[in-house]
This record gives structure tokens, C-alpha cells and sequence, in this order.
């Protein structure tokens, strides 16, 4: 008895001091891993767009890019397209006409797993330069109809660059800035200042600044769920209406319903049955945007 | 056995990978250059002796049967420390070598020095060791990275050597899997034939 003993009070005793030992290097450490990542993220963001300040929509996925006034100039998006080694993450920049103001992938150091010499010379700028000042109808190999010069003999890396950009350029241009109706959501407001262009409102009175209305993205069970929050100073949430979706028919279009959607105004709903991922997702992705959106609140 | 001993022992009579032929993991995917060479040798040395020294330590404490256990708690703490510190301060470093740094946990060559060194040894001596094993380590990997390098990127630690010429049309492969390969396997035959013999 007295060996088990020992040996589980050892075993116990090292555990134990394994995790004391690891939260200390946690707590030190993970600060600056914070930081370089965000360093390295900006000047990435730089790269593709110079802007006065990037405004992040979703998480590593999106950012506004805006001017010295507070302008939105354009966009940023990350994507992933699959090459010939593995994901090749690109970023791009977009101005407000949808031109690409620059593109950025990543080199092999930061995880690009292409052929080196063949398919990673996609990082230079001889092939990511072609990108600049064009649009997506012309984003394809010149073999499928496009404007871009493939790399000799890394064509299926070429392609997956070019497929990969105009496909995010399709996927984000339309959800930067929908066309919805904020007074749907505040009614008692009389007008709305912009705070962050295309993300954040103050609703407003003559006299009082009533709430926010704020617009986000949560990955659903298919794609993004694009939606829009009006939150008013007694933190209550004054609707909630879905920009974009494009979840199962039938199934997780189910968070399109009013009824549904109304029920934000009276605290969290349950999940929508057989919507559960989706519904979950935006139940999980309003109360998000809210964290991040209080400390706006007037 | 004299200090000295016991260091060169890890370095050279007994390098892991060279003469003992463990650690091959590593030492075969991340010796693609000699930057990511010398700093997975270094973060496997850093385990090495920590984790020697605190196995040492508690060596007269750890019951038999509970032995493997609290070694690989050991390692895999001294592993996550230094998974965090490059992450934090070698950020360029942590990516290249990717999955290969929380790797180092089943590292046959750590546990196999903590089995049959740490364990039985003084604490000073099993610092000595864990420093020459890892140094040899070190040592395998930064002269792989270099040959590769070299001939698969016409660098050298970034610098080009042989001239541009040949920097801009390289023995590619040198730097793919299969260079890997053939420089372990070249380098191994060579010290068959000429180094092992003297040792013997």
C-alpha cells in the first residue's frame, strides 16, 4: 500500500508543480506573444493598403482601412486558397471601387508550404505585382481567360493564388457595407452618426444619444453570418437583423425568422432546433459584438 | 570518468544522430537550413538540461514504476516553456520550425538520457551530459543545415555564397525531404569510414 501511496503523492506532487512552474511562463509570456502577433499582422496590413488606422471586423479575417479623418479607403481580407503544398494565405487589400490595391503571401517562414524555387515564387513581387490596380473580372490565368501571368511551371500554385483572391474579392465586397435600415432596429431614434464607417452608429435624438448600432460577422455552420445590433444605454438590445446568410435551406435559414431574431430583445434565446450551430453561432456572435462594442455606449 | 569525458561523449563518440542514429525526426526536418538547424539544436539542448537537472534532483524520490510518467511531465513542461518563449521572442524561428518545437516532448534522445543517465547520475554530471548531448545534436543539425543550405539555396545562414548565378538556379531538392536523406545518409557513410574505427 505504502509503494501506491508513493507513487501516486509523486506523481500528484510533480503534476502539480508542472502547472505552477507552466502558468508562471503563461503569465510572462503571453503578453508579448500578443504583441509580436499583432506587429506582425499590422505591418502585413501595411503592405497591401497604407492606411491611417485598420479597424478589425473579424477576427484575422477582415479589416477596414481608414485615412487620418477617419474615412473608410478600403478593405483587407485574408484567405486561404488551397495550393499545391497546402493553404496559401494571402492578404489583400481593396479600395472602394474594388480595385486590389496590393496582395501579400506569406513566405515559407510564415507557413507557406508551396515547392521552394517553383511554386513559392509566388511570394515575389515579379507575379504578385501583376494584382495591383486590377479588378475581379480579370483575376484568372490568362490560360482561363484572365489577365495573370502563371508562374512557369507552377501553375497549380499560380491558380490557386488567382482563384483565391478573386473569390475573396466576391465574398467580401458585397458584406462590407449592405444596404439595411437602422431605424428598423431603433425606432425611437430620430437620426444615426457614423463612429466607425460601416460598423458602428450612435442612435441619437434632438436632445440624447439613445444607444449603438453596431454591424458584425460569425462564422455559421456554412459561411458567414452577417448581421446588425441596436444596443441601448440600459444595455438592452433593440434588435437584432441579419444582413447576409447563406445557411442550410430550410434548416439554419431558420435565423432569418423574426421571430426568432425578435427574441434577442428579451435576453438570450434558445438555440433553433435543428439550426443549433447556426442559431447558436449568431446567439454567440451578438453577444460578441456587444463586448466589444460597450464601451461606445454614451 | 572526468568531465570532459562525459561532455565529449554526448558531442562526439555518441552524437545522437551521427553515431546513434535517434532524434532522426528532427534532425531530418528541420536541418533544411542552418538557422532552423542551430535553433531546434539549441531548444532540444535547452530541454536536455533542464530536464536532466530536475530528474537528477529527484532522482532518489521518483518511484520505479511511476518513473516514465513523471519524466515526460518533466520534458513536456520544459518543452511548453520553451514553445512560449520562442513564440514570443523568436516569432520568425517558431514558425519555421513549426510542429517540430512541441516535438521535442518524444524526443527519444531526451527520455533516453533521462532514463539511463539522469536518473542514476549526480546532478553536476547529468548538467555535463545533457549539455554534450545536446550540443551534439546542435552540432548534426547546424552542419546538415549548412551543406543543405548551400547547395539547395546558395545561402549561407541568408548570405549568398557562390554567386548569384548559382543562387538563382540551386540543387533545389538539397532543401526538399529527399536532400535531407541523402545528406544524412552521405555524412553517416563518411564517419563509418573514417571516424568510427579510431574510437573503437
Amino acid at each position: 500500500m505504502t509503494g501506491t501511496r508513493q507513487m501516486v503523492i509523486t506523481l500528484f506532487v510533480v503534476a502539480v508543480a508542472c502547472a505552477i512552474v507552466l502558468s508562471f511562463v503563461y503569465a510572462f509570456t503571453e503578453p508579448r506573444i500578443a504583441e509580436t502577433q499583432a506587429k506582425l499582422t499590422l505591418s502585413g496590413l501595411e503592405e497591401v493598403i497604407s492606411a491611417h488606422e485598420y479597424i478589425e471586423v473579424m477576427r484575422d479575417t477582415l479589416w477596414h482601412a481608414l485615412d487620418s479623418l477617419g474615412e473608410r479607403i478600403g478593405i483587407v481580407f485574408r484567405v486561404f486558397p488551397q495550393g499545391y503544398g497546402g493553404p496559401i494565405p494571402i492578404t489583400v487589400g481593396l479600395d472602394t471601387e474594388n480595385r486590389i490595391t496590393g496582395i501579400r503571401i506569406a513566405s515559407a517562414a510564415e507557413g507557406l508550404a508551396e515547392t521552394p524555387g517553383l511554386g513559392a515564387k509566388i511570394t515575389e513581387t515579379d507575379f504578385t505585382g501583376q494584382f495591383a490596380g486590377k479588378t475581379a473580372e480579370v483575376i484568372a490565368l490568362e490560360q482561363d481567360g484572365g489577365e495573370i501571368q502563371a508562374i512557369t511551371a507552377a501553375t497549380i500554385s499560380s491558380r490557386a493564388v488567382s482563384d483565391g483572391v478573386r473569390k475573396g474579392i466576391e465574398k467580401y465586397t458585397g458584406h462590407v457595407a449592405p444596404a439595411f435600415d437602422k431605424q428598423e432596429l431603433f425606432t425611437e431614434a430620430s437620426g444615426f452618426i457614423e463612429i466607425i464607417p460601416d460598423t458602428l452608429w450612435y442612435a441619437i435624438t434632438e436632445n440624447d444619444t439613445l444607444g449603438i448600432v453596431f454591424v458584425s460577422m460569425v462564422q455559421g455552420y456554412l459561411n458567414d453570418i452577417g448581421f446588425i445590433v441596436g444596443y441601448n444605454k440600459a444595455e438592452e438590445i433593440t434588435g437584432v437583423a441579419i444582413l447576409f446568410s447563406k445557411e442550410t435551406e430550410g434548416l439554419g435559414d431558420k435565423i432569418c425568422d423574426k421571430e426568432f431574431l425578435d427574441k434577442f430583445k428579451e435576453g438570450t434565446p434558445e438555440a433553433i432546433t435543428g439550426a443549433t450551430v447556426s442559431s447558436q453561432a449568431l446567439i454567440e456572435g451578438v453577444e460578441k459584438g456587444i463586448k466589444r462594442f460597450e464601451e461606445y455606449l454614451p | 570518468v572526468t568531465k570532459l569525458n562525459i561532455f565529449t561523449r554526448g558531442l562526439v563518440k555518441e552524437n545522437a544522430v551521427f553515431v546513434l542514429m535517434i532524434g532522426l525526426c528532427p534532425a531530418l526536418a528541420t536541418s533544411s537550413t542552418v538557422r532552423d538547424g542551430f535553433g531546434m539544436g539549441l531548444a532540444a539542448t535547452f530541454v536536455l538540461v533542464f530536464s536532466n537537472l530536475i530528474i537528477s534532483i529527484l532522482r532518489k524520490n521518483i518511484p520505479n514504476e511511476v518513473r516514465i510518467p513523471i519524466f515526460i511531465l518533466i520534458i513536456s513542461t520544459f518543452v511548453t516553456i520553451i514553445d512560449y518563449m520562442m513564440q514570443a521572442f523568436q516569432p520568425d524561428l517558431y514558425r519555421a520550425l513549426g510542429v517540430f518545437v512541441p516535438l521535442i516532448v518524444v524526443n527519444c534522445m531526451i527520455l533516453g538520457r533521462a532514463e539511463a543517465y539522469a536518473s542514476k547520475n549526480s546532478v553536476v554530471n547529468s548538467i555535463v551530459d545533457g549539455l554534450g548531448t545536446g550540443l551534439g545534436f546542435t552540432l548534426a543539425l547546424t552542419v546538415m543545415g549548412a551543406i543543405r543550405e548551400i547547395l539547395g539555396n546558395g545561402t549561407f545562414l541568408g548570405f549568398t555564397v557562390f554567386g548569384e548565378s548559382f543562387k538563382s538556379a540551386p540543387v533545389i531538392f538539397m532543401i526538399m525531404s529527399p536532400g535531407a536523406f541523402l545528406v544524412i545518409g552521405i555524412l553517416k557513410a563518411l564517419i563509418n569510414k573514417y571516424v568510427k574505427r579510431e574510437l573503437r
